[in-house]
C-alpha cells in the first residue's frame, strides 16, 4: 500500500514538473510562432502579387481583409461580413463594419464595430466586438472564411483567397489571386503533406502556372486530363527558368490566350493530388464569385464607403 | 563509474559503429523508412534527435536516484515527451523553415525506441558526463544513418542532393516511394555487416601473423 502511494505521488510530481516546463516554453514561444505564421502568410500574398525581395511592394499597397461569419439565430441563419470601411472620405484610417446579409442575398442591417485593425487579426477579439453589437437572440457566431483585397492607390489589384482541399494525405492549403474580372492571376500552395517526388510536385511552377489566365466560366468546366505537358508549354510555364527577354509581352499574352482553353495536365503518379487541387480551386473561386457579387450589390446599394 | 573501463572516445564511437541505432540495432526503423526521402530531412531530423537524446539522457542521469524502479519506463516516456514538445515549440517559433519540412515528424520522436533504450541501458547506470557522450554518439549514429539513407534515396529518386540538381535527370522514381526505404535500409545493413566480417577476419589474420 505504501508502495502504491509512493508511486502515485512520484508520477504526479513528475507530470506536474513536465507540464510546468512545457507550459513555460509555450508561453515564451507563442508570440514568435504567431508572428512567423503572419509573416509567412504575408510573404505568400506578396509573392502572388508579383513582389519579392528584388522588387519590394510599394508603400501605397494596402491589404484589406474581409471576414465572413455565419450568424445563427433561433429562427434564421444569416451571413455576417466584417468589412473594413474608411473612417472619413479624406483619411486613410480604417474602421470596421458588420453587414448582415440573409441567405437569399438580401441586406438585413449593418453595425459599426468598436475594433481597431490590430485587434481585427485576432479571432477572439473579433467575436467579442461582434457579439457586443448583435441582437441578444443570436446564439452562435461561426467563422466561415476570409478573403483579402489588395489595393494600390485606391485601385483594386487583386482578390486573394485562401483555400483548403482534402489531398492525398491531409489537407492542402493554398492561396489564389484573382484579378478584378475574377480571372486567375496565380496559385500558391502554402502547406501540404503529399509524397515528395509525386504529390509534392503541386508546388512546382509547371503545375501552378497552368491555372494562370483561366476565368470563372473556364474554371467551372475545368478538368484533369492524363496527357503529358507539351515541351513548348512546359517551357512557357517554368517562369523562373526563362532567359531575360525570352518572351516579349505580346508573346506572353498570345501564349496565355492559346493555353487558356486547355485543361490541367495531371502530374505523373499523382492524379489524386492534381484532382484535389483542381477541385479545391474550382470550389473556392465559384463560391467566392457568387458571394462577392451579392456583396458588391449591397455595398453599392447601401452606400458603404469600403476601404477597397 | 564506467563499466569495463571504456574510454570516452570508445563510448562515442560505440553509438556510431558497434551499436548504430539504425544499422546494427535495427531500432527506430519507422522514421528511417518514412522520413528519409531526402538528405535535408535526414539532417534536420538527426539534429532534433541529438537534442532530445542529449537532454533526456542528462535529465535521467541527474535524477536517476529518485526514479522508482517500477515506473521507470513511464518516467522515460514523460521525459522524452517533454523535451520533444520543447523542441517542437522552439522549432515552430524560431526556425520556421525547418519546421515546415519536418512538421509532424518532430512529434514522432517521442516513440523512437532507441532513445528510451539508451536511457534504460546507459543513462540510468552512469553519471552525467558519460551519459552525455553516449547520447551524442547515439545521436550522431542516427544522424549519419539517416543522412546516408536520405542521400541515396534522393540521388536515385530525384537526381538531387540537398535540393541541388546533381545528375540533371531522375534515375528511378521508385526510390522516393515508401517501399524503397526498406530496400535501401536492407542493403546498407548488409554492407555494414559485411564490412564488419571482413574487418574481423583481417584482424584475426593479423593476430595470427
Amino acid at each position: 500500500m505504501k508502495e502504491i502511494v509512493k508511486i502515485t505521488i512520484g508520477l504526479t510530481l513528475t507530470c506536474l514538473i513536465a507540464a510546468g516546463i512545457m507550459g513555460g516554453v509555450f508561453i515564451i514561444t507563442a508570440k514568435a510562432k504567431k508572428h512567423n505564421e503572419y509573416i509567412n502568410f504575408k510573404e505568400n500574398m506578396l509573392a502572388l502579387l508579383g513582389y519579392d525581395h528584388q522588387k519590394p511592394a510599394p508603400e501605397s499597397l494596402q491589404l484589406c481583409t474581409v471576414y465572413r461569419y455565419l450568424i445563427h439565430q433561433p429562427e434564421q441563419t444569416s451571413l455576417g461580413y466584417m468589412l473594413p470601411v474608411k473612417a472619413s472620405d479624406d483619411s486613410d484610417d480604417i474602421q470596421y463594419q458588420l453587414v448582415r446579409v440573409s441567405t437569399e442575398g438580401k441586406f438585413i442591417d449593418a453595425f459599426d464595430l468598436a475594433i481597431d485593425s490590430a485587434q481585427a487579426t485576432d479571432m477572439g477579439d473579433r467575436a467579442k466586438a461582434m457579439s457586443a453589437v448583435l441582437p441578444e437572440d443570436v446564439n452562435n457566431i461561426v467563422f466561415g472564411d476570409q478573403f483579402i483585397v489588395a489595393t494600390n492607390n485606391n485601385k483594386r489589384l487583386a482578390f486573394l483567397l485562401p483555400g483548403k482541399s482534402p489531398g492525398f494525405k491531409t489537407h492542402i492549403n493554398f492561396m489564389m489571386a484573382l484579378n478584378a474580372e475574377y480571372g486567375v492571376i496565380g496559385l500558391q500552395v502554402l502547406e501540404h503533406q503529399e509524397d515528395p517526388g509525386l504529390g509534392a510536385e503541386i508546388e512546382q511552377e509547371y503545375f501552378k502556372n497552368q491555372f494562370t489566365g483561366k476565368d470563372v466560366e473556364r474554371l467551372k468546366t475545368l478538368k484533369v486530363i492524363k496527357e503529358p505537358l507539351p515541351t513548348e508549354q512546359l517551357r512557357f510555364l517554368e517562369r523562373s527558368k526563362w532567359q531575360p527577354d525570352q518572351y516579349s509581352e505580346k508573346e506572353i499574352d498570345a501564349l496565355q490566350k492559346k493555353y487558356q482553353p486547355k485543361d490541367i495536365c495531371a502530374i505523373t503518379g499523382a492524379t489524386i493530388s492534381t484532382v484535389a487541387v483542381v477541385n479545391g480551386v474550382k470550389n473556392v473561386v465559384t463560391k467566392f464569385v457568387y458571394r462577392v457579387k451579392i456583396l458588391e450589390n449591397i455595398i453599392s446599394q447601401q452606400n458603404i464607403s469600403v476601404a477597397f | 563509474m564506467l563499466e569495463n573501463n571504456q574510454s570516452y572516445g570508445n563510448i562515442f564511437l560505440n553509438g556510431i559503429l558497434n551499436e548504430n541505432p539504425i544499422f546494427r540495432l535495427a531500432l527506430s526503423m519507422c522514421p528511417a523508412v518514412g522520413i528519409s526521402t531526402n538528405m535535408m530531412n535526414g539532417l534536420l531530423m538527426g539534429i532534433a534527435v541529438i537534442f532530445v537524446q542529449v537532454c533526456s539522457s542528462l535529465t535521467i542521469s541527474l535524477v536517476k536516484d529518485f526514479i522508482h524502479p517500477r515506473i521507470r519506463i513511464p518516467t522515460y516516456t514523460l521525459t522524452i515527451a517533454t523535451w520533444v514538445t520543447v523542441t517542437d515549440l522552439v522549432l515552430a517559433a524560431f526556425f520556421p523553415v525547418a519546421y515546415k519540412s519536418l512538421g509532424i515528424f518532430v512529434r514522432l520522436i517521442v516513440v523512437f525506441c532507441f532513445i528510451t533504450m539508451r536511457l534504460d541501458v546507459f543513462a540510468r547506470k552512469n553519471s552525467v558526463f558519460p551519459s552525455l557522450i553516449d547520447a551524442l554518439g547515439m545521436g550522431f549514429g542516427f544522424l549519419l544513418g539517416m543522412m546516408a539513407i536520405g542521400g541515396v534515396r534522393e540521388l536515385m529518386g530525384m537526381g538531387t542532393l540537398f535540393g541541388v540538381d546533381v545528375l540533371g535527370f531522375r534515375p528511378l522514381l521508385f526510390f522516393v516511394l515508401p517501399c524503397s526505404g526498406f530496400f535501401v535500409v536492407g542493403f546498407m545493413m548488409a554492407i555494414f555487416n559485411y564490412t564488419e566480417i571482413v574487418y574481423n577476419r583481417r584482424k584475426k589474420a593479423r593476430s595470427f601473423a
